[in-house]
């Protein structure tokens, strides 16, 4: 028989009564000074204790039973008929063992949670996703752009046509994405190149200015050609969010005290992820390039004199350090 | 004339048994595909309100895991939504933006009243009985006049919020009453200007300094240098300024909300020390980076004794005399929104 003492509150005043609660033909007697009650075991509804928390059961009418019997009350949870799903969390809470399990489970969930789930759920989501989506993201984004950081190309007409011919000449040899090859004059962006969800590659003219050949036009072409292909820029915006829900399910409720620190992690595998982004697109591109029979040196040169400090890879930069991108461009061989 | 007596709020939870349930609630998070994040709210809160004592006597959190799912879920659709067509349809998230906005009152007041609601002490509940027009001057109006006045209605807003959560908030059917003054919200972020303006002056002296060395006869590359560091340095104890005002601004109000807070024949007595929580602050953000998140419980553990240990309630013999008022049933979804959405509703 269980037995416990505690403390009833009638939810009517805030006054506490030193009570007895004892348990016995499936209802819970309750008695006091002055009080005497007896609860059906279906109507009593102990709160599933966590940790060491002082433990309460509510009764109908509002009524509450405090105590620090936790036993007890673990008992008392036992004899009700129906049982809370939380029992599990108890038992996984009660031993260091399976905390110590629990902590694994979570660190490997969440590893490869980010380094493989987030990006193959994303790259399944964005095969899926109707290819209009992204025509529609590519014009939205392209008409904001083209408001406040691209201008019209001031490069003569015939070196845009002479470098768009040779694009169009190779995309009837091999298999090109569905793409549009625009030339914008920016500020901004200095030498440059993206591709835009829906296919739209956009090249500045700095970068045709900085080039010696156009095949080193084309060979940067080539590797934007890659992210149209694998379809990069909705995967990165999926990846951000999917990564975004892993944080936020790590640190559970956003609190001060995490907020600074949640926000290197995420910055860190936005950056990370680019990369792989940028590596998948440099494949692309040396295999392109190969089958165009363009020198991969071409683009080796360009990227060379873009980024003057061929500098090493950091963690936080969203490409990878020159010096390791050109590396198979220079070694790989011409076509035959 | 009745006698009065001091209960000093205790907190007795301990870092190690909060870990525990820390992370068993986050593998099961993440296991579940996040479905189980709601009983873990439901069991976090369970454990710290269940540590909370005031006389001896618990506070008891009621909310059921099931409807801070449902809330959760819908909390959760409007943030998809808002995501999905800020990438694919622009022009439709800022519509959603401003209705994000419109419903903010609303989204404010059921946020505050389903927390009020679901806290009891004594087995009476507390409850919210702001009203949408309040919230809708507090979260919208103020807001929208920080830019035009540069900032001076802050303290302003600061005091409207604190006035509106304490003055609004009741237990059983006693209602608060908060008597605060505007004024010393003013030094409050008086203060806090002035400690962030310091690194800014920092950088101005440092550029003059620079100025001086050129005209000194320097080379221009080492005044340049001089200058450049001067700025670095300015901007890196600027950053570090930030967490040292947000914890003072933090102590301070939770004072000012508390000292002038009443509760029928009940004071409250707030001594919460800037500097002590900008302690905890630091060395929890610094153990937390360093333990890779390990430490998050006992940080919040840490900053929950601390709140706890600094807050005296001040009332008659005997507490046992509030009576229970009139409760309605309240949905998770307003306080959902505001968790996801990170708002500061001003609770302390």
């Amino acid at each position: 028989m269980t037995c416990f003492s505690g403390e009833l509150f009638d939810g009517v005043t805030s006054r506490a009564h030193p009570v007895t609660a004892t348990l016995g033909d499936g209802t819970l007697h309750i008695e006091g000074d002055g009080i005497a009650l007896a609860v059906p075991l279906g109507d009593v509804n102990v709160a599933p204790p966590v940790g060491a928390a002082r433990g309460v059961v509510h009764l109908p009418q509002g009524r509450e039973l405090h105590s620090t019997d936790l036993a007890a009350l673990a008992q008392l949870t036992r004899a009700r008929p129906t049982r809370s799903p939380e029992r599990w969390a108890r038992t996984l809470e009660s031993r260091f063992g399976y905390a110590l399990a629990a902590l694994v489970v979570s660190v490997v969930v969440v590893f490869a949670g980010l380094r493989w789930g987030v990006p193959t759920a994303s790259k399944l989501a964005a095969h899926t996703l109707p290819a209009g989506l992204d025509a529609r993201i590519g014009k939205e984004s392209l008409a904001l752009m083209e408001k406040f950081s691209l201008n019209p190309s001031k490069l003569p007409a015939a070196r845009r046509q002479a470098i768009a011919q040779r694009l169009a000449e190779q995309c009837r040899i091999q298999a090109c994405p569905t793409h549009l090859l625009l030339f914008r004059d920016s500020q901004m962006f200095g030498p440059n190149a993206m591709a835009l969800p829906g296919g739209a590659v956009v090249v500045t003219d700095a970068l045709v200015k900085l080039s010696r050949h156009d095949d080193e036009v084309l060979a940067v072409i080539a590797h934007e050609l890659g992210h149209v292909q694998h379809r990069h820029s909705l995967r990165l915006a999926l990846q951000s969010i999917g990564a975004g829900v892993i944080l936020v399910a790590v640190t559970g409720d956003i609190s001060s005290v995490t907020d600074l620190a949640a926000g290197l992690p995420s910055l860190l595998l936005r950056s990370g992820y680019s990369r792989d982004m940028e590596r998948e697109a440099d494949a692309y591109a040396l295999v392109w390039l190969k089958t165009a029979c363009i020198s991969s040196r071409r683009f080796a040169e360009i990227l060379s004199r873009i980024d003057k400090s061929t500098s090493e890879t950091n963690l936080l930069d969203s490409h990878p350090g020159t010096q390791e991108r050109i590396q198979p461009f220079l070694a790989a061989r011409g076509c035959t | 004339m009745s006698s009065s007596k001091h209960y000093p709020m205790q907190f007795t939870g301990a870092g190690g048994e909060y870990f525990v349930i820390w992370i068993v609630n986050i593998a099961l998070t993440l296991v579940t595909l996040g479905i189980y994040s709601a009983w873990a709210k439901v069991r976090t809160l369970r454990w710290f309100y269940g540590h909370t004592l005031l006389d001896n006597q618990a506070f008891s959190y009621l909310a059921s895991p099931m409807q801070i799912l449902k809330g959760r879920l819908i909390a959760l659709a409007a943030l998809v939504a808002y995501y999905a067509t800020s990438y694919f349809a622009p022009m439709l998230a800022v519509l959603l933006l401003l209705a994000f906005f419109i419903a903010m009152p609303w989204i404010v007041v059921s946020g505050l009243r389903f927390h009020a609601r679901m806290s009891a002490y004594r087995g009476l509940r507390f409850d919210f009985t702001g009203t949408l027009g309040e919230a809708a001057v507090i979260y919208i109006l103020l807001p929208l006049l920080i830019l035009p006045t540069l900032g001076l209605i802050l303290p302003y807003m600061a005091y409207r919020q604190v006035r509106f959560v304490a003055g609004n908030t009741v237990y059983g059917q006693t209602a608060a009453r908060y008597e605060g003054s505007l004024k010393p919200f003013w030094g409050v972020y008086l203060l806090a200007f002035a400690l962030l303006v310091l690194p800014l002056v920092a950088v101005g002296y440092g550029f003059y300094q620079a100025y001086q060395l050129q005209a000194a006869g320097l080379p221009k590359e080492m005044a340049g240098a001089a200058a450049a560091a001067s700025i670095g340095g300015g901007l890196i104890f600027f950053y570090l300024m930030l967490p040292i005002v947000s914890a003072m601004i933090m102590a301070r109000t939770a004072n000012l909300f508390y000292n002038a807070t009443e509760l029928g024949p009940v004071g409250f007595m707030s001594s919460q020390r800037a500097r002590d929580l900008i302690w905890i602050y630091l060395s929890n953000l610094i153990l937390v980076a360093l333990t890779l998140g390990m430490f998050i419980p006992w940080a919040k553990v840490r900053l929950a004794r601390y709140r706890a240990g600094h807050l005296t309630v001040s009332g008659p013999a005997d507490l046992g005399q509030f009576t229970a008022g009139q409760q309605q049933g309240s949905t998770a979804t307003g306080a959902e929104m505001a968790d996801l959405f990170d708002l500061n509703l001003g609770l302390t």
